[in-house]
């Protein structure tokens, strides 16, 4: 069975996602043992694209729900179509339909907005993959909602009755660890940490993502990436950063770093004052040639 | 071979596991047992390390728990594999936490357990009761034994007045005056043939605000420490959402202590827990074993960080500032309560203080029942 490992690293490395054996394995875990994945890291070490990948790799479709303090009911799961359901009470009016009749009307499936959550349950061509982006920004109500969604894919709409899902979504929960996920919802998921990558895996994503970077250009990004990550900065750029970094090298057309490139470009890899404030030219030509080293 | 034993040895094999990780601290419970199964089930049992990730994952260890993890997962599951019984001679009991033993809280000053007093007071018949108002401003440490019996009495009484709160993000539903509520609006008007005949609305309810109390218990604040958590412990009445650390040259976590029971007993209860109880004082060095462990699991946008201290530290003040910084960018508001502060002679020039003071939002004085409630319904408002 390492075999199937090494086809998962294999499969989504074709998707241009570059994973460690942990990672492959743990994914392999979720898909088979049809487990929510919960997925924490630092911002940009490429939580959210693992789903991405998933979907693709699975040929499927990416449901996205995006989390936010105050997401409600209405915004992840329904909601009913009012302009519809108003025009058809005006059209209706006087053809002596009772409230009854009306009412099993406009609140039929004809008059729903599906919003991510009901959509994946509902999908009929296969399961898709629902992907619960930093559900650490949603409040504890809303995970003890998802709570429930997740343990019996199925919801209840009072004016339609229960939803079942057709087909079981694969789920992936990213968070961002701005609030610890309650221990229910945990309970329900398998875990998976995303560190920063390797320098040898950073070279790799460069190659993969970045085709225009050079060998050269791509090994340089990354070292300085990985000497950069070794200071005390209070935000860490993650992969994303590091993507950036190098698209905006390669539209400039540099092929190597030099204190005066990185420093024009740090914007693409230091998004706080205060770092920015640190990194001054010297600061930068030093790191530079200790990853030169 | 593991793969080739009956499936009840790989049950046992990791109920096994779990139950050290669970004597080293790790909440790993039956679920998790039950997901390790079935991962390996799903695993090649010859490969070790996907053995190591798959219930890593399968237990749901957080990041900061892997190093312990893969020690027990090496001892535990290790060279022996190839045998036909996992290995069982491994008692892997922890070494028990140091806890001192049969020490009282704040012995030098203010005795912990004042049940005499307590009688006293509570017979009605107190000798040297105080007048609300008067105990409400009296320095904490002049207050006798029975000024503290009288005052957990006016805390039981009185709920800390005008905590502060704020609006959620989340809607409800409200009688009147809000944003009009489409959703239930239509819903009504459905009897009357789509004629919208009253108006639903909604609105941000209130909410109640979070507190992370940090309190220091070193030697130089005990004739305030004691107080100061009797003053915790009915906040904790009123706001559910309380969590409470003390330190001094290390850090502990109180909040699971608080629970229950009458406050002498809780305290009694408390001072056991806390090693080194009166002891020195280590204030960036707590600060930033709070930052490493517990910031990112209880402090958020919404919460209020309140520390309680003397600011009276001699570690160097640089740990100290990078620990508040790392505090204040994730809380919503820190408050430095001074109990020194309440003197007029004070000034916070003490070098840890003085470091701190950038990186406060508010620096009160805590020295009387009245600066505490004061600075507790002022300090997220």
């Amino acid at each position: 069975m390492k075999d199937e490992i090494r086809a998962m690293q294999e499969a989504m490395e074709r998707h241009g996602y570059i994973a460690e054996a942990p990672l492959a394995t743990v994914v392999h875990l979720a898909l088979s043992m049809r487990k929510p994945l919960l997925v924490e890291g630092d911002a940009g070490v490429g939580k959210t694209e693992l789903a991405k990948v998933l979907a693709a790799l699975l040929n499927t479709e990416l449901i996205r729900l995006q989390c936010y303090e105050g997401l409600d009911v209405a915004t992840a799961l329904y909601e009913w179509n009012y302009p519809r359901q108003l025009l058809h009470l005006k059209l209706s009016e006087g053809s002596g339909q009772s409230p009854a009749e009306l009412e099993h009307t406009i609140f039929g499936r004809d008059y729903l907005l599906e919003r991510p959550l009901l959509r994946a349950i509902t999908r009929k061509d296969g399961p898709p993959v629902l992907l619960v982006d930093e559900v650490d920004r949603a409040d504890d109500a809303f995970e003890a909602f998802l709570l429930e969604v997740l343990s019996d894919f199925q919801v209840t709409i009072p004016e339609l009755g229960t939803v079942k899902a057709g087909h079981v979504p694969y789920v992936v929960l990213t968070s961002n660890r701005t609030r610890e996920i309650g221990d229910a919802l945990r309970r329900r998921c398998l875990y998976l940490y995303v560190e920063h990558p390797s320098l040898e895996k950073e070279v790799r994503i460069l190659q993969a993502r970045v085709p225009g970077a050079s060998q050269a250009l791509a090994e340089a990004i990354g070292r300085f990436m990985q000497r950069l990550r070794a200071r005390p900065l209070s935000r860490m750029p993650g992969v994303a950063e590091t993507l950036d970094w190098a698209r905006a090298l390669v539209s400039l057309h540099r092929d190597r770093l030099d204190a005066d490139t990185v420093h024009a470009t740090l914007g693409c890899i230091i998004k706080d004052s205060a770092d920015a404030t640190d990194l001054d030219q010297p600061e930068i030509a030093a790191l530079l040639s200790e990853s030169a080293a | 071979m593991i793969s080739a034993a009956p499936a009840h040895d790989l049950v046992t094999h990791v109920a096994r596991f779990a139950a050290a990780l669970r004597a080293q601290g790790l909440a790993v419970g039956l679920h998790e047992e039950m997901d390790g199964t079935d991962a390996l089930t799903h695993l090649d049992l010859l490969n070790r390390d996907a053995v190591r990730w798959g219930v890593r994952s399968a237990f749901r260890v957080r990041r900061r728990d892997w190093d312990l993890f893969d020690r027990t997962f090496d001892r535990l599951w290790s060279r022996r594999q190839g045998s036909d019984h996992p290995p069982v001679d491994d008692p892997l009991v922890p070494p028990e936490p140091h806890r001192p033993s049969g020490r009282t809280l704040g012995s030098h000053r203010t005795p912990l357990v004042t049940r005499v007093a307590e009688r006293e007071v509570a017979e009605g018949a107190a000798p040297g009761f105080s007048p609300d108002a008067q105990l409400r401003r009296k320095p904490f440490d002049r207050c006798t034994a029975q000024d503290l019996v009288a005052m957990e009495r006016l805390l039981r009484r009185m709920p800390p007045p005008g905590l502060p709160t704020r609006r959620s993000r989340r809607l409800v539903p409200v009688p009147a005056r809000g944003a009009v509520d489409l959703r239930r609006s239509l819903r009504r008007a459905v009897g009357t043939c789509g004629d919208v005949l009253s108006l639903a609305r909604r609105a941000h309810p209130l909410e109640e605000p979070r507190y992370v109390v940090l309190c220091d218990t070193s030697g130089s604040m005990d004739p305030h420490a004691r107080f100061l958590l009797a003053f915790l412990l009915s906040l904790r009445r009123v706001v559910k959402r309380v969590e409470v650390f003390v330190f001094n040259t290390s850090l502990t976590r109180l909040t699971p202590f608080l629970s229950s029971g009458r406050l002498h007993a809780r305290l009694e209860r408390l001072a056991a827990e806390v090693p080194d109880w009166s002891g020195g004082t280590r204030i960036g060095g707590c600060l930033a074993d709070f930052a490493a462990r517990y910031l990112e699991a209880v402090v958020d946008a919404r919460t209020d960080v309140v520390i309680l201290s003397d600011g009276l530290d001699g570690g160097d003040p640089a740990v100290l500032a990078q620990a508040l910084g790392a505090i204040r960018r994730r809380a919503r508001r820190v408050t430095w309560l001074n109990p020194l502060l309440g003197d007029e002679r004070y000034r916070p020039e003490a070098r840890g203080m003085a470091a701190a003071l950038p990186f406060l939002d508010r620096f009160a004085p805590a020295h009387n029942l009245e600066s505490l409630e004061r600075a507790f319904a002022r300090a997220a408002s």
